[in-house]
């Protein structure tokens, strides 16, 4: 027990990247990643589609309560989902916008926040944990020493892995381009990368910079979602790191030969510390799950021939002629 | 507590099956969501708004109603009002003419009476004047005739009944 203590304070960051797990398909070996990946998904549509089931209208016989959610969590997500649509998407996308991407940002927010929610819970941890009770922390410390994989099956934070975040990004990628050819046609997108309608069709003189705003579009067109990505495996990573590194000092004082009573006093402050960092946690793992669902969204509805008023695109792209954008701003919400 | 240290790999490092694994279980969930749950809880959402914003303006139109009825009906409480104030004066106008009439009625009859009693009393008193005055002619021809032994014939007695009316008349009154 005592090595592996010592062996937790050698690199924190090794409980909380991405790494192979005990099972393997034909001879690959599955991350920890890809098992939280299934098990999200899984939880997430069972979840949601109980919820869904409690959230529907009931039989005409219930009266007035047929219209009642039962159930806190159906209640819950009930008003994440009036939140999320009334008071963010539609105001920034528009009504015929939001109603068209409604079930991939939803989707792509509850399936985001369903893996964040997991990277708290300490599945890996608690394995580590029952697999060294079992006796077989020589073993286990065998497994340090050579680095091999650990017998854990399930846990850690999916979206901690770049692979994961990019992988879902490139689902937003497709979700703005698709929305682009759709809404602007080959020749409208091609006319958004050059500069916008004006420039193209304005003074010979402005087109020198054509090929420099090119260069830049097509720059933003993986910038965005890479942007997307990276922040939220940094914020995951930069999370579950600092509880990491809290856990991690009473075994780097055993290391260091300090007194057990001291590890123990450390080990304790560090606790009510990392307990205080698990809200934070618990709010970033919401707000990173929003700010993914929502970034999607803006340059979604960027790419969008709506009236609908996005004044920073206009500026920013000078699209401002011809009529890709609206201006103005966005109407409210209506009262749901 | 972190009991094992894995291998710490490169955060930034990329993998192909697990980036895969994240587009297709990402894809599926969000069709499996797309095509069970978000149709579902949109359709129960928009079912309550439905139904609140129907709540919500049966309760207005109620509530129109019912200030249109009380409006209806404070109408009617103050033309009910003014008639009853109107039925009122006429009543009391009514009845003042009658009264006034009776007044004039019963002062009429009773001047009328009283001119009937005057008169009836001024007969009354001639005729008692006409008797005393004849029954007097005669007692004083009777004395007469006495004092004087002798018979007063019809011209003497004329005559000295018409002394004596004229004596008792200027006396009398």
């Amino acid at each position: 027990m005592t090595t592996l203590l010592l062996a937790a304070g050698d690199n924190p960051l090794g409980h909380v990247l991405d790494r192979d797990s005990a099972l393997s398909i034909e001879g690959t070996r599955l991350t920890l990643s890809m098992i939280s990946l299934v098990v999200g998904a899984l939880v997430c549509i069972t979840v949601l589609m109980m919820a869904a089931r409690r959230i529907k209208t009931g039989p005409s016989s219930e009266g007035n309560a047929r219209f009642v959610t039962k159930g806190r969590i159906a209640q819950v997500i009930e008003v994440i989902v009036l939140g999320l649509r009334d008071q963010m998407l539609v105001p920034v996308m528009g009504e015929r916008l939001a109603k068209a991407w409604l079930p991939l940002l939803l989707s792509l927010f509850f399936f985001i926040l369903t893996l964040n929610l997991f990277g708290l819970i300490p599945f890996a941890d608690v394995q580590e944990m029952l697999h060294v009770m079992m006796g077989q922390h020589e073993k286990a410390a065998a497994d340090v020493a050579h680095a091999e994989p650990a017998a854990v099956f399930f846990g850690g934070t999916a979206t901690a892995s770049l692979s994961v975040t990019l992988g879902l990004a490139a689902i937003s990628f497709c979700a703005i381009w698709w929305q682009s050819f759709r809404d602007l046609g080959v020749k409208g997108t091609l006319e958004h990368l050059c500069g916008g309608h004006d420039l193209v069709h304005g003074p010979i003189g402005l087109w020198a910079v054509i090929p420099i705003i090119f260069v830049v579009e097509i720059g933003g067109m993986f910038i965005k979602p890479a942007a997307l990505a990276i922040r939220l495996l940094a914020n995951m990573v930069a999370g579950h790191t600092l509880m990491a590194v809290l856990f991690s000092f009473g075994a780097m004082v055993l290391k260091a030969g300090g007194p057990t009573w001291a590890a123990g006093s450390i080990t304790l402050v560090a606790g009510i510390f990392a307990v205080l960092i698990t809200f934070l946690e618990l709010f970033v793992a919401f707000l990173q799950a929003f700010i993914f669902m929502f970034l999607t969204a803006v340059f979604i509805s960027l790419m969008a021939h709506e009236d609908h008023g996005h004044e920073e695109h206009a500026h920013d792209h000078g699209h401002g002629g011809h009529g890709h954008v609206g201006h103005g701003h966005a109407e409210p919400a209506p009262a749901h | 507590m972190f009991l094992l240290a894995a291998d710490a790999s490169n955060p930034m490092s990329v993998q192909i099956l697990p980036l895969a694994t994240a587009v297709v279980v990402a894809l599926v969930t969000v069709i499996v969501l797309s095509l069970f749950v978000w149709p579902t809880i949109a359709k129960g959402l928009d079912e309550r708004n439905e139904k609140i914003l129907g709540e919500i303006k049966a309760a207005e139109d109620a509530r129109a109603n019912a200030k249109a009825a009380q409006e209806e009906f404070e109408r009617k409480l103050v033309q009910a009002q003014q008639d009853a104030d109107t039925m009122i004066k006429e009543a009391r106008a009514q009845a003042q003419k009658a009264a006034d009439d009776l007044r004039a009625r019963s002062e009429a009859e009773l001047a009328e009476l009283k001119k009937r009693a005057n008169a009836e009393m001024d007969a009354a008193r001639r005729q008692a004047v006409a008797e005393l005055e004849a029954h007097a002619a005669e007692l004083a021809v009777s004395v007469a005739g006495k004092i004087l032994g002798r018979t007063i014939d019809a011209k003497d007695q004329k005559a000295l009944v018409e002394q004596s009316i004229k004596e008792f008349a200027s006396s009398g009154r």
